[in-house]
């Protein structure tokens, strides 16, 4: 069913278009992309827009005072920060000679806070044992300062649907569209669905009889449905059955969207990119809901609305007392001191006070944390480039190792580097510059593995060797009857006959995996690799890499098969010319993609990496390899001034960020004189590893017998095998930072897995082409892990999904709290527990007019940083200054005293430690 | 082997073991609690695994005893609890071939079920409550199953409910589980009238509710009627069959564990192990006998239905063990006992199992899906798809609104006694003073924020 197509330029559909962008953006969690949560505002600067937002869904802007306050009892935030963040707003004096604004704010931040609830002041001056003097001093100010008048008239919100009626709906409404978006669970799909949701509702109730569940409701989509109203005229029917007058029609649409808002989204997703759905494409459109949503309204019983009880005036005046009370009383006035202020001054006062509301001074907090956190980053780097200088490796490295630029990547880069200091690391983001629709052996059609904002072109498709097509054949036969058998299980013990004997008879069989899987789980894991191995041997394959011939353009889907010689250059060169690795290339260089297994996690995708669309870059990664392998290949790469000796071979692997597992493809087709050197790399990044889990460890509370590093290696690998385990890894939980240069920047420091480490050369960069290639790469990626896990973690239970505990999979596309919810978005407690709400601060190796230059040449890029949803700042290659973005513009750091702390080893730096730790300098040996 | 450890003093206190472990266990974590003790994840986790190994290790021992000693069933008398004239509380417990399974299987699972909730619920403010509330689910199904009598029974059965409705509402913060669990402790609460009654009207028949005396000729035809539909009413509340079924799914609010061992598990198959017991009685009362294998059928029917169009993974679930346990309470009216008992075995093992990897559902279908090649048929028989459109269409809207049960008990028995009690409230006032008036839910308000600084600790630390 379309919606109006004759009327283009309706207002209705652009008041809903307009609001579809307020709804949450996620798509079916199954593939999970990191952006920011409140895309919609991102128009706006970021305070603005949090408290827009805030005022809007009712959500939490920044972290709460208390919080912020715990941070500057432990430190986190000092005295100073805040100076420095008060002395950026504009002064004024309040009183002059006596109080201006500036000491007005300190004073306030300083002092213990306002209560804000009348309840909670009422009981504290009757029972919070006040001296008189302080009591005095607050009925001076009850006495003294005169509540400002409100507008009392203000029109009460007539058009909302009452929350008893919402009571009725919205199960209602949550049970319909559960069953319509259905990707597979429930065996008998909603009848008519083909049609979309109003025709498929429609249909529904269309027999005679039906039981209703809201009076009248047969009838009114009979009519509907006699009248042939699409979802557009239902909807203004609706409204006008409602009675809603059309000045007041765009809120009431935002209330009725937002009602159910996951869901709303949900529709409003797959309706944009209906190749979202994992499995069934159900014709979505978001109208279509509000046709249904408004339907069951005005067809809902209205009973006698209860009358929410105003909140009282005087309740809010004991609020307002309360906080110029403790203003006052931090500000160590006297009553004597008040009465003798001028009228105008008391209440030149009393707006001051009034206008740093708790908000506003969240908002204050919330830049002094991040100032804290920016001096915290930039100090270690700007005394690497002014005492020590840089730490390149010694002559040509033993062996080159790509990694993504993943901040989870950063230890186990260190960790290498560390134990063999000839080992260089580099960071490119994980899709290795690859953007490709691929499908392995296993899988039934292609995925998208690239960044979200880039449309693959070109298919890629992995096929068994030739001498192993057989073992291809009986392997998927036998995929396909486990599949069989599979499903058997899974759905016989919910019918009745097959239920019947699978329950009664077969039951009690699944003690076995039951008692394994919960006491035993890593050995339940290798016993099933095991079984894999045994019956489902992997045959060797190849990737349809190579299409040599121009003209054999095989078109699947619109997708070319494989790339050219020309397009392999490309995308070679595209990853190493921006690292600037273009001579020195060791014997032997590894590419790892990576990507996160764990169970009973519908979040798991979220774990992957997010520069390959939220899918695992393994494939990537091997793709790279055999283009760089190529000796075309690296003929044409010669004319770009890239030099990759005939001795050297790139080898592919994937890295599992939850079980810290390496793996490295191809290996039979690697010329047998190299086999020794990668014997010592794979021995050292099984060390480094171990060494890696063994440092994640130290953050889960529960890994407390991992002592060493192979007790590490297997605390995460059962973690990721286990069912219970609500934290397979901590993800991007830690990030903050992105450091876009060269390796010799951080080799060696300690970053706590907290920095996204891009490999970039300013020396090989003239024209910044390669800067800004990356930066519209990273930037979307970066600023969007940084922004979802900042809004999940400071309102966990809206912005967020809240605890994963309760949660319950519903038609393969989301996750409801318990049996009937709204659609939970955003990140689950659970993964951003540990999260430090910091606007990711990006640091770059460049000119600061070359930073701005790139910035404004990007528009995602331009649009965040101009309103600082993001932070940067330029380290200057020749002169090694660093420039700070600021909202008015570059400023220079100025260095502060105080050293880096060194440790002998990483290991030493962190044992013992739980919370996030600063940065150090690990001495490595040999690195000098 | 040493004879004198045959005797039955011995198997006496083994066996006692099995119900006074876990209620040991509730005692101390409540008292350390009572007090002030804040004890560690650990330590509660540790205790736990040990009480229920040893719980499993009493009940396995406590079998081989009384098997040992060739006797088909072990009669406990523990003594007196309480005198009231002529009656006598007696703390009695029965082992048979019946109890001695269910309690290996419920000393089992919940021991599972906390290991899984070790890691599952770490760092949860409400780790301490959760398990405090296990145990005493624990002690109270180890009761029930062992209890020797029907008053003691109720003892057991009641604490399972009310450990139950406390878990549903484990998210206490949030709107969704209180009004769940209020409604579930409702449906309980109804349903558990037939239970009091029912044994009230077995001591004014027999003047006795002990479990081992009770054999065909116990009651006359009419009075096992009585009290055979009473006790029918009970195991339909608690088994979740028609027209009560609704609370099922809404129980799926609490955290997954509590989810598998009471809903999946052990909870909803006490009301099937209340009609095994009163087996004996509905032999003499054909109509008692109907009614239970009506009911059985009519649920296990609704449950398929109901179940083949919920696309969410803990309702499929729950309608899967509503058509189960249908089928069992079938096959007790039919006399299959044995199967009946291996049905309740089984399905709690495999429902359990099930629902702990709920969460996985994702990652299983796409397994399934990628290794059958991208296309998956629809499983199972489609017994709609034989029906004439129209009626298909119907029956569809009449399974997605679980069989209109929930519109029917909302309009014949919540709205009637809310008005009831409205016009209660209205007389009370009247005659000065009543109770404070304002809707029920609001009685929820103190304790949401009494727990919101919890909540925020956990978030900003």
């Amino acid at each position: 069913m379309k919606t109006a197509s004759h009327h283009p330029a309706h207002g209705l559909e652009h008041i809903v278009e307009h609001l579809a962008h307020l709804l949450p953006a996620q798509g079916p969690i199954g593939v999970f992309i990191h952006h920011n949560t409140l895309h919609a505002f991102q128009h706006l600067p970021f305070d603005e827009a949090v408290q827009s937002a805030a005022r809007l869904y009712g959500n939490e802007p920044y972290m709460t005072e208390a919080a912020y306050r715990r941070d500057f009892d432990r430190g986190r935030i000092t005295v100073g920060d805040l100076d420095v963040v008060l002395g950026w707003e504009a002064d004024e004096p309040i009183i002059p000679f006596l109080l201006d604004r500036r000491a007005l704010r300190r004073a306030v931040l300083l002092a213990p806070p306002a209560l804000d609830d009348a309840a909670e002041i009422s009981w504290w001056l009757a029972e919070g044992g006040v001296s008189s003097q302080r009591r005095q001093l607050f009925d001076a100010c009850r006495r003294l300062f005169r509540a400002p008048a409100v507008n009392s008239a203000a029109p009460a919100h007539k058009a909302a649907t009452p929350p008893a009626v919402r009571a009725i709906i919205d199960p209602l409404m949550i049970r319909l569209c559960g069953a319509f978006l259905d990707q597979g669970v429930a065996y008998w799909p909603m009848p008519d669905r083909q049609h979309g949701f109003l025709a498929a509702v429609r249909t529904l109730f269309e027999t005679t009889r039906a039981v209703e569940p809201l009076p009248g409701l047969a009838a009114e989509l009979a009519r509907q449905r006699r009248h042939h109203w699409t979802a557009l005229q239902t909807v203004e029917e609706m409204l006008r059955r409602l009675d809603i007058d059309v000045a007041a029609q765009e809120e009431f649409l935002r209330d009725e969207l937002l009602a159910l808002g996951g869901w709303a989204g949900m529709f409003y997703r797959l309706q944009e990119e209906p190749y979202l759905a994992p499995h069934e494409r159900v014709p979505c459109s978001l109208m279509e809901y509000l046709a249904v949503r408004l339907t069951l309204v005005a067809c809902a019983p209205r009973n006698e609305a209860v009358e929410a009880p105003a909140a009282g005036a005087e309740a809010a005046e004991l609020v307002m007392t309360s906080a110029l009370f403790t203003a006052a009383d931090a500000l160590g006035y006297r009553i004597s001191d008040l009465e003798a202020f001028s009228r105008e001054n008391r209440e030149r006062f009393q707006r001051e006070v009034l206008a740093f509301h708790p908000i506003e001074r969240r908002r204050v907090w919330h830049v002094a944390y991040e100032y804290h956190h920016e001096r915290d980053v930039l100090r270690p780097i700007a005394e690497r480039l002014h005492k020590r200088g840089r730490r390149p490796v010694a002559g040509t490295p033993k062996a080159q190792v790509f990694f993504c630029i993943d901040e989870r990547e950063e230890s186990i880069r260190r960790h290498l580097e560390e134990l063999d200091p000839r080992v260089e690391t580099l960071g490119a983001a994980g899709f290795f510059g690859v953007a490709m629709d691929y499908a392995g052996i296993d899988d039934p059609h292609g995925v998208s593995l690239c960044p979200v904002v880039v449309k693959p072109q070109h298919a890629i498709r992995e096929q068994p060797v030739a001498e192993h097509a057989d073992l291809h054949e009986r392997r998927r036969a036998l995929r396909r009857l486990w599949s069989q058998f599979a499903q058997g299980a899974l759905k016989s013990s919910r019918t009745l006959w097959l239920g019947w004997i699978s329950t009664a008879i077969l039951g009690l069989f699944s003690m076995f995996p039951l008692l394994i899987r919960i006491l035993a789980p890593r050995r339940y894991g290798q016993l099933m690799a095991r079984l894999n191995d045994l019956f489902l041997p992997e045959p060797r394959t190849e990737v349809t890499l190579m299409r040599n011939d121009e003209h054999g353009h095989h078109l699947s889907e619109g997708l070319v098969l494989g790339f050219t010689v020309a397009e392999k250059v490309d995308r070679v060169a595209s990853v190493l010319a921006p690292a600037g690795l273009m001579t020195r290339f060791s014997r032997l260089v590894v590419v790892l993609g990576h990507g996160s297994t764990s169970l009973n996690n519908p979040h798991e995708s979220a774990h992957d990496c997010g520069a390959c669309g939220g899918r695992r870059g393994g494939p990537n990664a091997r793709l790279f390899a055999a283009m760089a392998n190529h000796p075309d290949v690296r003929l044409a790469l010669r004319d770009r001034g890239i030099m990759i000796p005939a001795d050297t071979w790139f080898v592919g692997g994937y890295h599992d960020t939850s079980s810290d597992e390496v793996d490295l493809y191809d290996l039979e087709q690697m010329p047998r004189d190299h086999d020794a050197e990668l014997a010592e790399l794979r021995a050292t990044l099984d060390r480094a590893r171990a060494a890696n889990a063994h440092e994640r460890a130290r953050r889960f509370e529960s890994a407390d017998n991992a002592h060493n590093p192979k007790q590490g290696l297997e605390h995460v690998e059962a973690r990721a095998e286990h069912l219970a385990e609500p934290r397979p890894e901590y993800g991007h939980c830690t990030n903050a930072v992105c450091v876009v240069g060269r390796r010799e920047l951080t080799r060696g420091l300690f970053l706590d897995r907290r920095y996204f480490l891009v490999s970039y050369d300013p020396a090989t960069d003239t024209q910044g082409q390669y800067l800004t290639r990356l930066m519209s790469a990273v930037g979307p990626v970066c600023g969007g892990i940084s922004l979802e896990y900042y809004f999940s973690f400071v309102d966990n239970q809206r912005y967020g999904c809240g605890t994963k505990l309760p949660h319950n999979i519903t038609g393969l596309v989301g996750v409801m709290d318990g049996h009937s919810s709204d659609l939970r978005t955003g990140l689950p407690l659970q993964m951003v527990e540990i999260h430090e709400p910091v606007r990711i601060l990006f640091v770059v190796e460049t000119s600061a007019e070359q930073l701005a230059l790139t910035i404004s040449s990007i528009p995602f890029v331009e649009e965040v940083a101009r309103n600082c949803w993001v932070r940067f700042a330029a380290v200057d290659p020749e002169t090694s200054q660093i420039s700070i973005l600021r909202p008015w513009g570059f400023e220079l750091y100025q260095p502060e005293p105080g050293e880096t702390p060194r440790a002998p080893s990483s290991f030493q730096w962190y044992a013992g430690h739980r919370a996030h730790l600063p940065v150090a300098e690990i001495e490595m040996a040999g690195a000098r | 082997m040493d004879s004198s450890w045959m005797t039955s003093d011995t198997m006496r206190t083994v066996l006692f073991l099995t119900v006074a472990l876990p209620g040991t266990g509730f005692l101390l974590l409540a008292l350390s609690w009572l007090v002030g003790i804040q004890l560690p994840e650990k330590v509660v986790a540790r205790a736990t695994g040990l009480i229920y190994s040893a719980a499993a290790l009493c009940v396995a021992l406590g079998a081989w005893l009384i098997r040992a000693a060739h006797l088909p069933s072990l009669h406990a008398d523990y003594g007196d609890w309480f005198r009231v004239g002529e009656y006598a509380f007696k703390f009695e417990l029965y082992f048979d071939g019946v109890s001695l399974p269910l309690l290996g299987l419920t000393t089992v699972l919940t021991g599972l079920v906390a290991a899984f909730s070790r890691t599952y619920m770490h760092r949860e403010p409400g780790f301490l409550r959760f398990f405090l509330l296990l145990h005493l689910f624990g002690f109270g199904a180890t009761l029930g199953f062992a209890a020797g009598s029907f008053d003691l029974l109720v003892g057991g059965w009641e604490l399972v409910g009310l450990s139950s409705v406390l878990l549903i509402s484990y998210f206490f913060e949030r709107q969704g589980p209180v009004t769940s669990a209020l409604r579930v402790f409702a449906t309980y609460r109804s349903a558990d009238v037939g239970l009091l009654v029912g044994i009230f009207a077995l001591h004014h028949f027999r003047h006795s509710a002990a479990l081992p005396a009770l054999d065909a000729h116990t009651l006359d035809p009419q009075q096992a009627t009585i009290v055979g539909l009473l006790l029918l009413l009970a195991s339909m509340g608690k088994a979740a069959q028609i027209p009560f079924s609704g609370w099922l799914p809404r129980a799926m609010e609490g955290p997954t564990p509590s989810s598998a061992i009471f809903y999946g598990a052990i909870s909803v198959h006490l009301g099937a192990y209340l009609l095994l017991r009163a087996r004996p009685l509905l032999e003499s009362s054909p109509v008692a006998l109907g009614a239970v294998a009506l009911v059985g059928l009519a649920t296990a029917l609704h449950g398929v239905f109901v179940g083949r169009v919920c696309p969410d993974a803990k309702t499929s679930l729950a309608y899967a063990a509503v058509t189960q346990l249908g089928l069992i309470f079938f096959e007790i009216a039919m006399g299959w006992t044995t199967l009946a008992l291996l049905h309740i075995l089984g399905h709690s093992t495999i429902r359990t199992l099930q629902f702990l990897r709920a969460p996985s559902m994702l990652h299983e279908y796409h397994r399934i899906h990628a290794a059958a090649g991208g296309h998956v048929e629809g499983g199972g028989l489609s017994l709609e798809a034989a029906l004439p459109f129209p009626l298909r269409r119907r029956l569809y809207w009449f399974a997605v609104d679980r069989a209109h049960l929930d519109r029917l008990l909302d309009s014949v028995a919540v709205r009637p006694l809310s008005r009831l009690s409205a016009w209660l409230v209205g007389i009370d006032q009247k005659l000065g003073g009543g109770p404070p008036t304002g809707p029920g839910p609001q009685l929820v308000a103190p304790a949401m924020t009494a727990a919101m600084p919890e909540q925020v600790d956990v978030l900003h630390d």
